[in-house]
């Protein structure tokens, strides 16, 4: 493969997708699809999978993954529904919602550290262990009647725009900053790319884990308390199986299983692809049975692509 | 009557010749050594034994059969037996299904073939009592130390009746102990009339065991001496050889009188005990080599300076301050770094360009907090980058270009580049010429002397004695986790070198 087309498509490749995805969707329904309301309908909808996608970004970067971002997702939304019940102010419950996202991050982080083991394995306990948890404070069942402020205040609209999107935007925009501006974005690329030689660097191995699931995890955590507030009721089953979208999201944006290679912009695109198909084949009614198996193959065809424009030595 | 018989066995690949004109040959119940520095062609040799190598020119006889070339099966099936550096018993498999694995003994019943475990476990028992290891049959093989797992592999070359078991450097993770056990199973073979081919590098388990010796250097054929008729001052002129080719560098001029300690190591023993007990000094201007064998302690001290392993006990002093690294953050911080041995796994990031390869280093030397604070700076990177490119001369299109793009040679002046661009008062080189080009090679010594000559400390790590004797001006000698002897560059020889690196 030619290197300088290989380049091109790994700088603009996830845009073009993005642009046919639309135009074809505009093309079978353009009375719809193509209306301002729909597509910002799609960034709403697709808020909430940006948001968890920035986190488990950073996990697959360093050629790990964490599967536990749905029940930490549960976890923290069902803590903050149960502080605004219980009559806790706002900002509390919701910054407490988020540390406790971040924990639930740390101990994975700790947790992989200390036995050595692959992030798969250590997120796929705490994945159960988690959601045991959600399940046990809750009793099992939903959370609601939250403070109209609060419920307005993160899933409400500023003017046409909805809040859950300026919400993702700003994660995004964090996320970018770390990944582009920080030392520490770079050194997480260095050890997504080298762990032994990031060692040899200077970079502490076991910290910036820890860092990358407390990143993951603040991420969930504060998508848990978007959707508690969206759906006006924490839910203990909240979030199972989206991971599958957020891995799905960073793997059609690019990022490499083997660590080290992708960006956040290629995850939000990853993320918005998704959205759009979903929306679209909602629209042009299209059964969720059917939805899934295109799901699936949008996964295998993304991948397969871009093994065809980067093919290893 | 020769079990053996290898005449002027010739293995030519493409580009260079492995093996020229060697003969070698092995009676019954003989141990016959073959000695021979890295790259000398011992394994070459054992390979055209084994069948996996086929000889460009040359006979090999075995017993009364004269064959142009071996296959794998012709090997084993004229008893000749591999036990291999590292060891290929399989961990999760008891004693005895190791040893007959492939050729498990069964039984017939209603037509079946059964695996006959009565029969497997009384042959088992018969041979580990041969090779001397009381162990049941049926233990798994993962639970077995190193040597006990060596007599299974010894116990699985008496299974197959091997009139010949080739031996590579099977001492080399042995103690003591071990190694006096090994040598009286090896003359219990001796007396059953096996032939042994042993390969090792230390001299004295040589004199010890061995009945002939043939010497190898550079794939040509040195000789063949009775090892009562010799001294290892002899076989180590036989190894080396006397003229000192190489010299494709320039003796570098002795430096100035005055000498200042940089750097000092007292009394370092590292927690695995790897290294022992050791003290030396580096002083200014000098560059301060390690010559020793592989695995004898050399790399794991610089890691161990570098805070890359931990240590036990001893003290480390930079410009007379005494410090302590627990991680490579703090050794950088303080101006300590090191180039690792190997380039592709500790070295470079691959994922990186070479900007951002020579950028990590003073990036991390600037940042705090094990260098979660600090901001990107493209202007000083690039800045880094090409200071780097042109005082190092890496041969590159642009900074920006991709790290695996480049020479081993190129990749490795970015990882000095990655370190010089972080202001260091102590450089050590983990076999900084490995694998690279010979022009290349010599723009490493050149830097590293101007280095030296700037005041920073230098120390290089070398397997390569005529490196080692061109370039450093005191060559420590490592040998068994510790430092052996220290010759000025006036009075060393690869002679006295070798001599103490394997004794």
């Amino acid at each position: 493969m030619n290197k300088a087309i290989s380049n091109i498509w790994n700088r603009y490749g996830i845009f073009v997708i993005l642009l046919l995805v639309i135009a074809l969707f505009g093309a079978l329904s353009p009375k719809y699809f193509l209306t301002t309301d729909n597509l910002v309908q799609i960034m709403l909808q697709s808020a909430i999978t940006i948001i968890i996608s920035m986190g488990e970004f950073f996990a697959i970067l360093i050629a790990g993954i964490d599967l536990s971002i749905g029940s930490i997702l549960a976890l923290s939304g069902m803590i903050t529904a149960k502080m605004l019940v219980g009559g806790y102010p706002i900002i509390i419950s919701i910054l407490v919602g988020i540390i406790i996202g971040a924990l639930l991050g740390a101990f994975n982080g700790l947790l992989i550290n200390l036995t050595g083991l692959h992030p798969f394995i250590i997120t796929l306990g705490t994945q159960a262990i988690y959601r045991g948890i959600t399940l046990i404070i809750s009793n099992a069942k939903s959370v609601f009647g939250f403070p109209t402020e609060f419920t307005m205040g993160i899933a409400g609209w500023i003017g046409k725009i909805p809040i859950p999107v300026i919400i993702a935007l700003i994660v995004v925009g964090i996320m970018l900053f770390i990944t582009k501006k920080t030392i520490m974005g770079r050194n997480i690329y260095a050890l997504g790319g080298n762990k032994q030689a990031s060692w040899f660097s200077g970079i502490n191995t076991n910290l910036y884990t820890v860092i990358v699931f407390i990143i993951s995890g603040i991420c969930s955590g504060l998508a848990g308390i978007v959707m508690t507030a969206r759906l006006g009721a924490a839910e203990p089953l909240a979030g199972v199986g989206i991971e599958t979208f957020a891995i799905a999201s960073c793997v059609i944006g690019g990022t490499s299983f083997f660590g080290g290679k992708g960006s956040i912009l290629g995850a939000m695109m990853g993320a918005l692809i998704i959205g759009v198909i979903s929306n679209g084949l909602n629209i042009l009614n299209v059964s969720t049975y059917y939805q899934q198996i295109v799901m699936g193959a949008l996964i295998i065809v993304a991948v397969a692509i871009d093994k065809i424009f980067n093919p290893r030595k | 009557m020769y079990l053996i018989q290898m005449k002027n066995i010739t293995k030519e690949f493409p580009g260079t010749i492995a093996l020229k004109n060697v003969n070698f040959d092995l009676l019954p119940g003989e141990v016959h050594v073959l000695l021979g520095e890295n790259g000398a062609g011992k394994s070459t040799l054992i390979k055209i034994l084994s069948g996996v190598y086929e000889p460009t020119s040359g006979t090999i006889k075995i017993g009364e059969k004269e064959y142009k070339k071996l296959t794998p099966e012709e090997s084993i099936k004229e008893g000749i037996s591999i036990i291999y550096q590292e060891l290929s018993v399989i961990d999760e498999l008891s004693i005895s299904e190791n040893l007959f694995v492939g050729k498990l003994p069964h039984k017939k019943f209603f037509g079946l073939h059964l695996v006959d475990y009565k029969k497997m476990r009384e042959k088992t028992v018969e041979l580990l009592q041969k090779v001397g290891l009381k162990r049941d049959p049926d233990t798994i093989v993962k639970y077995l130390s190193v040597s006990e797992k060596q007599l299974v592999e010894i116990a699985k070359a008496l299974s197959i009746d091997s009139r010949v078991i080739i031996m590579d450097e099977p001492t080399s993770s042995l103690t003591i102990e071990e190694t006096k056990k090994l040598f009286d199973i090896i003359r219990q073979l001796k007396e059953n009339g096996v032939g042994i081919i042993y390969i090792s590098h230390k001299l004295n388990e040589i004199m010890e065991i061995g009945d002939r010796v043939t010497v190898l250097k550079d794939g040509q054929y040195v000789g063949t001496r009775n090892v009562k008729d010799v001294t290892i001052e002899e076989l180590v002129n036989m190894m080396v050889g006397r003229e000192l080719k190489n010299k494709y560098f320039e003796k570098h001029k002795s430096v100035g009188e005055k000498k200042e300690i940089i750097f000092e190591v007292r009394n370092l023993t590292r927690r695995d005990k790897k290294v022992k007990d050791v003290s030396f000094e580096l002083y200014q201007g000098e560059i301060l080599g390690f010559a020793g064998l592989i695995g004898s302690g050399r790399t794991e001290l610089m890691n161990a300076i570098f805070g890359v392993d931990p240590i036990e006990s001893g003290e480390i002093y930079l410009f007379g301050e005494k410090l302590s690294f627990k991680s490579p953050y703090e050794a950088i911080k303080k101006g300590v770094v090191l180039v690792p041995e190997d380039r592709k796994l500790m070295g470079y990031f691959s994922n990186f360009n070479i900007a951002e390869n020579i950028s990590i280093g003073p990036y991390m030397k600037i940042s705090r907090f094990y260098g979660l604070v600090g901001l990107l700076n493209n202007k000083k990177e690039a800045m880094w980058a090409n200071k780097q490119k042109e005082v190092l001369r890496i041969k590159c299109s642009s900074v920006y270009q991709n790290i695996t793009d480049l020479s081993g040679g190129n990749q490795q002046k970015v990882i000095i580049g990655k370190w010089l661009a972080a202001n260091p008062k102590l450089i050590i080189f983990d076999e900084p010429t490995k694998g690279i080009d010979v022009g290349a090679k010599s723009e490493i010594y050149s830097i590293m002397r101007e280095l030296a000559l700037e005041g920073i400390g230098v120390i290089m790590v070398s397997s390569e004695l005529p490196e080692l004797l061109s370039v450093c001006d005191r060559i420590a000698v490592f040998n068994n986790g510790r430092i052996k002897a220290i010759f000025s560059s006036e009075e060393a020889t690869e002679e006295k070198i070798m001599y103490a690196a394997t004794i």
